[in-house]
């Protein structure tokens, strides 16, 4: 959890020396809404980003359907990739009204994207994505061990009552 | 079972032992009463190590040196070399998966039965392959530890199901063993014999199965990630060259590409 944090602080960091570098902003936005965007950056509106990262693209959809009023228009901006002690860090941000509605990862750290890596190792499956098998298609049964009263009507016994 | 071919077919012995019962199957083209006389002898060899093994760490025997260990009469320092040597395996293999296996109770008690089945498993595979035997099936209460081929001098690997643990008439899937020759499986419902959740809680998977290329591998991470969950899941993947399918409480599975069917 303090990882995740500390991870936060350096995509808003990377997102605001990011806007000034890349300058990879889309769709209509003015430069007032940035500004006021970077100057909500530093404060609470930190956290509320970190939360946004996990809720997928919905800021930027709600955007794109915007209000009539320009200044709450959703811009979405890249960071730049950015260095830091965890990795390189990429994100992109969603402002809308002034205010960081989300944040995404365009880059993971080093960290999370091993943790990625492990984790699409052991996927979850459905049974049918399982390598199928009939007890006659096996030659041995593993399972959690038995004991010897309930081995007598296992799948093992059965294969071993047939190979006697 | 029907012959695995016109010159070859299983054959299959068990014992009792360990509480459980051992089957050993052997894929021999040899005439029958010579392959019968080799798998009867093959047998005895191993109920014997494992015998001699249980005698000396089950703690369901009062006089065996582990019950002795457990009840203060023995130390450690005047056990026997065996006992001293797989304390010590046992001990590595709590510092490597970070306390999610033990062979400590949450008394304090030693109990080292979580990974003596595997290391009788072990051993007598050594015996096996002293006596010269090449194709053979070793499934000790569901650990299943291979050598060679069901089909002698082809390349077919054995298979083993692995028991669905809702309904244990039927199969989950299968695993063939290949370049992995040991397969382990351990359950939630084992957790009052030797599983005990990382700080009490109720364990995540119901049940657990580990292919490595080792038996006591296979056997003491299927144990640890049933006590450690997801986190000691994730750890032993990118730690040790195992595969792995585990079955979630809800009956869900998540497993590493070997568990998977080739897309």
């Amino acid at each position: 959890m303090a990882t995740a944090l500390a991870s936060a602080g350096i995509l808003l960091a990377g997102w605001q020396s990011g806007a000034h570098i890349a300058d990879t902003g889309t769709t209509t936005t003015t430069t007032s809404l940035s500004s006021s965007a970077t100057s909500g950056s530093s404060g609470t509106s930190g956290s509320s980003g970190s939360s946004g990262s996990s809720s997928g693209s919905s800021g930027g959809s709600s955007g794109s359907s915007g209000t009539s009023n320009g200044t709450t228009t959703a811009a979405t901006y890249d960071g730049a990739a950015v260095q830091t002690r965890f990795g390189t860090v990429q994100v992109q941000v969603t402002i809308q009204g002034g205010k960081i509605t989300e944040v995404t990862a365009l880059q993971l750290t080093d960290a999370e994207r091993k943790s990625a890596q492990i984790s699409s190792r052991a996927a979850p499956v459905l049974r049918s994505e399982v390598l199928q098998a009939q007890t006659a298609d096996v030659q041995t049964v593993g399972g959690a061990t038995v004991t010897s009263d309930a081995y007598l009507t296992s799948l093992q016994a059965a294969l071993d009552a047939a190979n006697f | 079972m029907p012959p695995t071919s016109d010159s070859t077919r299983l054959r299959a012995r068990t014992f009792r032992s360990m509480g459980t019962v051992v089957s050993l199957t052997v894929a021999s083209g040899h005439y029958a009463q010579t392959a019968v006389d080799e798998l009867e002898s093959a047998t005895a060899v191993v109920e014997d190590k494992f015998a001699e093994l249980d005698l000396t760490f089950s703690l369901y025997r009062d006089g065996s040196e582990a019950s002795r260990l457990a009840r203060g009469e023995l130390t450690l320092a005047y056990a026997s070399e065996s006992m001293q040597d797989l304390y010590v395996e046992a001990a590595e293999w709590r510092l490597a998966t970070e306390g999610a296996f033990t062979a400590e109770r949450p008394d304090g008690t030693l109990d080292l039965s979580g990974i003596v089945k595997a290391h009788a498993a072990r051993e007598a595979a050594l015996s096996l392959e002293a006596l010269g035997l090449r194709d053979w099936c070793l499934n000790a209460g569901g650990d299943v530890l291979v050598s060679g081929s069901p089909r002698p001098g082809t390349e077919q690997p054995w298979i083993a199901g692995i028991v669905d643990p809702q309904d244990r008439q039927s199969l989950l899937g299968a695993y063939p063993m290949a370049t992995n020759r040991a397969l382990a499986t351990s359950g939630s419902a084992e957790r009052g014999h030797h599983i005990w959740g990382v700080g009490g809680v109720r364990p995540e998977f119901d049940q657990v199965s580990v292919s490595a290329g080792d038996i006591i591998t296979a056997d003491v991470l299927a144990t640890a990630i049933v006590a450690g969950g997801t986190r000691t899941l994730d750890q032993a993947v990118g730690k040790w060259n195992v595969e792995v399918l585990a079955v979630r409480r809800d009956g869900t599975l998540l497993a590493t590409p070997g568990f998977r069917k080739a897309a």
